[in-house]
């Protein structure tokens, strides 16, 4: 793996925000632009917005061999299952569904009454957190370390690479890994997508080339894959307009610049740490990717399909997918503690997990980066997504929505 | 005479004699250049006075400018009737539905109620009675004599205003409040037909001869030529002064009112109507086939039409010719989809020039213009030509004739790859249409280039667009040549004098009246065909306050004299 | 025309100027027990209205092949086969041009309308629901009401030229206007006249009494439309003298409730769905008697309906779309007036919905169904096709198939008006003029 050394990552940023400087300069006269007319190249650059965005995942596992002993659960299950779980004789299906409930609350927490979701590394081991070890389970991706690992000793360690449906092998994707055993995210499960957030202008995701002379083949385009200052343009059925404007976010860390080729009319980048916004339930996330890259076909008419794979910081995993323990208000101050720990309680008990659970499982099955003692601190994850013609403009001002 | 000054010439010396030859020579010289570049206006011909409907936004300026913007208009609006290509036309021969009426009256009821609220009433009352059950006869007398001057365009008569006061009387005793009588006395007004209608007036004279308006309806004209609204008090002050029987009075107002603010709206609003954008209210694109067209877009595309006349024409002075191969405009980001265009400023408006290879050279290259002339799920170059010819040249298309032999057509439709020039070519060898469609297409061959939406576009249905068509002999094979033929098309600027004047008087133009027109014209070109130059001719023309009494109408009273609360207050 | 004149119109707006203040309600009696119309001994009012689809038709799917009372529906009159007996089917009956320019979608509609064919849309005379509503549209709150389904304001109903009557496009604002300020609830039963109404009704007079003032100094043509502006206040006169009084109850009626539709444009479905909405609201608003007449325009005379993605509409197809080899008609075009006719089917399922007396509203209405042009790629204006619906309270028969024989349409628009109360005995001009009552309509 090809690291990026902090100072060169300072660098690139220094070179982004001038050339964005330029490019303002450049857009943003006090007189007019000038227009001219063209398709999606227009100066050697195309933009896209992506338009379907969402975890690339395997075939459903849960109720399969892959999952040998059933869906992971969450607190209200686990409780149900312990003596005390028990229905007595007499009680209401009101009263029994309270008292689970109750149950599952209480086994939330340490005894000292520290919440696991915020701090999952003081819960016990959780048993009832399923993992998919199958080593036939399938995913689709990008090969991101250049190895096909399927020794004995991944098999043990979990860190087993996939085969894709299209023939890819070595895929990375240890995420599918620790959520696929989870119900929510089955292929009718609701974590699997989550781009209705794109929909409403809660956050977005840019690609421009530049340097391009051909869609079909050219031995070398810069890139840059960044956060979407602006909300997404759509039309009455609300779909995504194609050749709308739209503004990169102007901090630093929300944009990468890398490399790439295309080859056949497929796009293939070089590595790149990038970083987007999310927000859930009206908290303000960072969703970080490290080593970034893309995979995608390029169509004739503009429209990129593929993958965005990399590997994300386990603990940011856990606090953009899990515990919101960094969600932040439109003002850029940390949420409301008790909507931050509502939620991660409330969405557990909903998709069925635990939070000290998939804390486990994260940090079991990282597979990236690894600290000087040799533990791994980062999990691969693959994204699949879409993205249609746009433009893309740098801007003067403050984002459109708050991203602090 | 002549004998005298050819001895004295005799007598003066040599250099002196050369210096009288020449100074007079110059003279005459410079008197044939005023001759010949400013022409003399033709005597007033006139036409009828007319009775014209107030328009949505002339009711609208009303209202804000008599009781402040802030007051809500809750009636509804029939659509506008058109007449010559212009609603300023039709409104001197629209008639007036029961829907109207009734709608009229809500904002009548609505409009009332809001002025004399208890919130509101103090900013147009400075009386009142001490007990609110009883009834202030002069304060009444005060507010409806001066609600009602600006109302009705002219001071009230004695009887007209005793009338409102004892409405309002009565109504304050019936429902024990003053303010509330009195809020049915200004609702009595705002139903009046003398609110909703310009009446004209004509000043003494006999049936048939030439005459000239009222003053008040003379204050009239200028005001809703100049400012789309009614006249303010300085203009009925000029009104009931005299001023505005003398030419200087009237330039003087005419300076003032196109200094105004309402100026560059009323020049938008004569653009909007002469455009026919009313029709918009009922323009819808297939949302699968444009999906980047919705209502918000076609509002943006008209402001973004009416933008870059104002600018061109206000702002630069500019040439009314050149609006056919402008490259600059503005947009908005909703627009930049449509145009494929970026938009840097993320709200409002981006100032922008297309350049020369953009396809967007001119009005008529606009999403407003293209939009409107299309069907909802496609271009029509026959619709779009048609409109070309009515809108900007003033010419008429027949009605295409009803016993058409569509069989060539049909046969063409099923074939792949048709474009729209495939399908409209039969319409060219069917004499029965060719007629008709040899004028229309092939100037609309040209917007080919766009497609029912407006976007820019070189293929339809996977085959190459041809865009050469033909303008009156001057044939192009783009969309920039067509905006040249446009412009450089000699109907260009005298449709636009024409529409102008018509949209002033409300009427068509007379046979008489021609001579004028021809003067306008020929002023026009000397302006460089600015259209603050021609509406300043036509504001100060004799012309514009002539008018011919028809016959079978007899002298109306000249309100002046009659006057119940003084003139000039 | 003899019968009525505008003169008649005129003193009819002048009498109302006249009207005082004093109001007649006090000796008025409530029914209580619901039982209105029988109880009260009220006579259920007749209504009339108009019910219009463009582009024509394809003969062969719907004319049928036998007249008189036995005959079988052809294909797009089969949805119909519920109102078989409540209609009569009017073919052949056509527009006599006289060699005046037929305008394309216009000329046959309102030549069929006005009884005298023009070039254009500037009428020569009134269209006849606006002469029916000068007989029968006095007592309620509105004259007519004029609805659109797809989107255009359009009516085809004239006061006059320069006069159309717009039509509302929004279910929302059709029933703000009709349910909303200024209704009472015929069943409500408590009623007290609002002063503040009694107090408008006398200034609106008032400005009616201005009338002859204004008259005076203005022409010929500015006085015809100045009474037009004068016969609508007076319009809204008597809307708050219906204020004024108890409403008659209205039995099984109930105020319908607010659509938040604002129409939806000319895609065939939502032309549809909003057709239903509007249908319903305006069955209600003939029940509780807020109007006797209206003019519903299903889609514009140039089609504007449309499928959802198509590049064509109903209008373009019909000169375009080839004739299909094995139909023999145009298919597409035949498929928009399939759905035009189950859209008329609508209308009259929402009129008979409603139970009125011993029958339904249906029964006591009479609605004149017409296109504007035969076959739409000629624009032919010889047969255009017609249904009357309804009995008009008795005095219309229905259950029939009549074919006009190439008779002038005129004699169909003379016979509704002289059922409707018109006092008419000859109307149309030139080939159109006619004295012809269509017998075979009347019981």
């Amino acid at each position: 793996m090809a690291h990026k050394t902090a100072s060169s990552r300072l660098w690139l940023s220094a070179i982004a925000i001038a050339a964005g400087g330029m490019a303002a300069w450049w857009w943003w006269p006090d007189d007019r632009i000038s227009a001219e007319s063209g398709g999606l190249i227009r100066d050697g650059n195309a933009s896209f917005i992506v338009t379907k965005f969402a975890y690339a995942l395997g075939p459903d596992a849960v109720g399969t061999d892959s999952c040998p002993n059933g869906p992971s659960k969450n607190v209200a299950e686990i409780f149900s299952e312990t003596a005390n779980g028990k229905r007595r004789a007499g009680e209401t299906d009101e009263a029994y569904g309270e008292r689970i409930e109750a149950g599952g609350r209480a086994i939330s927490n340490a005894p000292d009454g520290r919440n696991f979701c915020v701090n999952p590394e003081i819960a016990p081991l959780d048993p009832n957190t399923q993992i998919m070890l199958d080593p036939k389970a399938q995913a689709g991706g990008i090969d991101l370390d250049g190895k096909n690992s399927r020794s004995k000793s991944d098999l043990t360690s979990g860190r087993l690479d996939f085969a894709a449906a299209d023939g890819t092998t070595g895929v990375d994707n240890q995420f599918w890994r620790a959520v696929g055993c989870n119900r929510s995210y089955q292929q009718d499960g609701p974590s699997r997508g989550f781009e209705e957030g794109m929909y409403v202008g809660e956050w977005g995701i840019l690609i421009s080339l530049s340097g391009v002379d051909d869609l079909e083949n050219d031995s070398d385009v810069d890139i840059t894959i960044s956060a979407n200052a602006d909300p997404m343009m759509l039309s009455p059925s609300r779909e995504a307009l194609d050749y709308g404007t739209y503004s990169r976010d102007r901090e630093p860390r929300f944009r990468g610049q890398t490399s790439g080729r295309i080859e056949n009319g497929v796009l293939v980048s070089e590595p790149v740490d990038v970083r987007f916004h999310y927000v859930v339930n009206g908290m303000y996330l960072e969703r970080p990717l490290r080593e970034a890259r893309i995979r995608a076909r390029l169509s004739a008419d503009g429209v990129m399909d593929g993958y965005l794979a990399g590997y994300t910081d386990v603990v940011e995993l856990y606090d953009f997918q899990f515990g919101y323990r960094t969600g932040k208000d439109a003002e850029g101050k940390p949420s409301d503690e008790a909507r931050r720990v509502g939620s991660a309680n409330g969405a557990a008990r909903v998709l069925g997990h635990t939070c000290q659970g998939m804390w486990q499982s994260l940090h079991k099955l990282a597979d990236g980066h690894p600290d000087k003692s040799g533990k791994f601190t980062s999990i691969s994850t693959q994204y699949k997504f879409e993205a249609r013609p746009a433009f893309v403009v740098e801007q003067s001002g403050k984002n459109a929505k708050q991203t602090k | 005479m002549a004998n005298r000054v050819s001895s004295l010439m005799a007598n003066m010396p040599i250099p002196a004699r050369q210096f009288v030859v020449f100074a007079i020579m110059g003279l005459m010289l410079a008197f044939a250049a005023v001759m010949l570049f400013s022409s003399d206006e033709p005597d007033p011909e006139g036409g009828p006075p007319t009775v014209r409907r107030l328009t949505e936004e002339q009711y609208r300026n009303a209202i804000a400018d008599i009781f402040g913007p802030e007051t809500e208009i809750t009636g509804r609006f029939e659509r506008p009737f058109r007449s010559h290509g212009l609603v300023a036309v039709g409104t001197g021969a629209a008639g007036i539905s029961p829907f109207a009426v009734e709608q009229y009256e809500v904002s009548a009821r609505g409009i009332a109620a809001s002025v004399l609220s208890k919130k509101r009433r103090a900013a147009f009352l400075d009386c009142g009675p001490k007990n609110e059950t009883e009834f202030d006869a002069a304060c009444a007398q005060k507010f409806l004599g001066e609600t009602g001057r600006l109302l009705f365009r002219r001071p009230l008569s004695q009887d007209e205003l005793s009338g409102f006061v004892g409405l309002s009387r009565s109504a304050t005793g019936q429902l024990g409040s003053f303010y509330a009588g009195l809020e049915l006395g200004l609702y009595s007004m705002l139903i009046a037909p003398d609110f909703l209608f310009r009446i004209e007036r004509v000043a003494a004279g006999n049936d048939g001869a030439i005459v000239e308006l009222d003053a008040y309806s003379k204050a009239e004209r200028l005001s809703f030529f100049l400012t789309n609204a009614p006249p303010d008090a300085e203009l009925l002050d000029a009104a009931a002064s005299g001023s505005l029987d003398g030419s200087w009075g009237v330039s003087r107002q005419v300076s003032r009112l196109m200094d105004s603010e309402r100026y560059p709206e009323a020049v938008r609003s004569f653009f909007a109507d002469m455009l026919e954008f009313d029709d918009f209210g009922e323009t819808s694109k297939d949302p699968q086939i444009y999906p980047a067209f919705n209502s918000v877009v076609a509002g943006e595309a008209q402001e973004q039409t009416l933008k870059t006349i104002e600018d061109h024409l206000l702002e630069n002075r500019g040439d009314y010719r050149d609006l056919f191969t402008l490259r600059d405009t503005f947009l908005t980001r909703s627009l930049g989809v449509i145009y494929k265009t970026p938009i840097p400023k993320r709200e409002g408006w981006q100032a922008v020039r297309f350049q020369p290879d953009a396809n967007r050279a001119g009005i008529q290259s606009h999403v407003a213009f293209l939009a409107l002339h299309s069907h909802p799920g496609r271009s029509s170059p026959t619709l779009r030509g048609y409109a070309m010819r009515k809108i900007f040249l003033c010419q008429e298309v027949p009605d295409p004739p009803a016993s058409v032999n569509f069989t060539a057509i049909e046969e063409h439709v099923d074939k792949a790859n048709v474009t729209a020039r495939d399908r409209l070519d039969i319409h060219s060898t069917e004499p029965s249409c060719a007629g008709c469609h040899k004028v229309m297409d092939p100037i609309g061959f040209a917007l080919e280039a766009y497609d029912g939406a407006g976007s820019h576009r070189t293929h339809e249905n996977g085959s190459l667009i041809d865009l050469s068509g033909d303008l009156d002999g001057q044939a192009f094979a783009s969309t920039n040549d067509l905006a040249e033929a446009l412009r450089n098309h000699p109907e260009t600027p005298r449709c636009l004098a024409q529409r102008m004047y018509t949209s002033a008087v409300g009427r068509d133009i007379t046979w008489k009246e021609r001579y004028y027109l021809d003067w306008l014209i020929e002023g026009f070109a000397d302006d460089d065909y600015q259209v603050p130059s021609l509406m300043e001719r036509i504001a100060t023309s004799d012309n514009f306050f002539a008018v011919v009494r028809p016959m079978d109408q007899p002298a109306r009273r000249v309100a002046k004299n009659n006057a119940a609360n003084g003139d000039g207050q | 025309m003899k019968s009525l004149t505008r003169r008649t119109i005129l003193r009819g707006a002048v009498g109302g100027a006249a009207v005082g203040v004093s109001l007649p309600f006090l000796d008025y009696m409530l029914d209580n027990n619901g039982q209105a119309l029988a109880a009260t001994g009220q006579r259920i009012p007749t209504r009339f209205g108009t019910w219009i689809w463009g582009c024509g038709f394809i003969p062969e799917k719907w004319i049928p092949s036998a007249t008189g009372s036995n005959f079988a529906l052809p294909a797009d009159l089969e949805p119909l086969a519920p109102y078989k007996d409540k209609m009569a089917i009017l073919s052949g009956f056509d527009v006599e041009l006289d060699g005046v320019a037929n305008k394309p979608h216009i000329t046959g509609c309102l030549g069929m309308r006005t009884g005298i064919p023009v070039p254009d849309t500037n009428v020569k005379a009134p269209t006849l629901d606006v002469l029916i509503s000068q007989i029968i549209g006095g007592e309620t709150r509105f004259r007519s009401l004029e609805i659109s389904s797809c989107g255009l304001e359009n009516s085809y109903s004239y006061f006059s030229a320069g006069s159309p009557n717009p039509s509302e496009t929004s279910p929302a604002e059709l029933y703000k206007r009709i349910f909303g300020a200024g209704f009472v609830d015929p069943n409500s039963g408590t009623f007290e006249p609002d002063v503040e109404v009694m107090t408008r009704k006398s200034v609106l007079s008032a400005v009616s009494e201005d009338r002859q003032r204004l008259m005076r100094e203005v022409g010929a043509a500015d006085k015809h439309r100045l009474d037009e502006y004068f016969t609508s206040i007076r319009q809204i006169e008597q809307q708050l003298e219906l204020q004024l009084q108890p409403p008659a109850p209205v039995e099984n009626f109930s105020r319908p409730d607010a659509p938040d539709s604002q129409g939806a444009g000319s895609e065939i479905g939502d032309v549809l769905k909003t057709h239903r909405l509007m249908a319903g609201l305006l069955a209600r608003a003939l029940q509780s008697n807020q109007t006797r007449v209206f003019n519903m325009l299903f889609s514009d005379t140039t089609s504007n309906l449309r499928l959802p993605g198509e590049t064509t509409t109903h209008h373009t197809l019909t000169h375009e779309e080839p004739d299909d080899r094995q139909l023999g008609y145009q298919k597409q075009h035949s498929q928009f007036v399939t759905q035009s006719m189950l859209g008329w089917r609508d209308f009259l399922d929402a009129l008979s919905a409603i139970p009125e007396g011993d029958g339904t509203l249906l029964d006591n209405c009479l609605v004149l169904a017409h296109s504007d042009c035969s076959i739409a790629k000629s624009h032919a204006v010889e047969g255009i096709p017609v249904m009357i619906a309804g009995n008009a309270g008795g005095k219309v028969r229905t259950g029939f198939h009549m074919a006009g024989g190439g008779d002038p349409i005129s004699r169909v628009g003379l016979t509704v008006q002289q059922v409707m109360g018109v006092p008419v005995e000859r109307w149309g001009h030139l080939s159109m003029e006619t004295n012809r009552t269509i017998n075979e309509l009347l019981t």
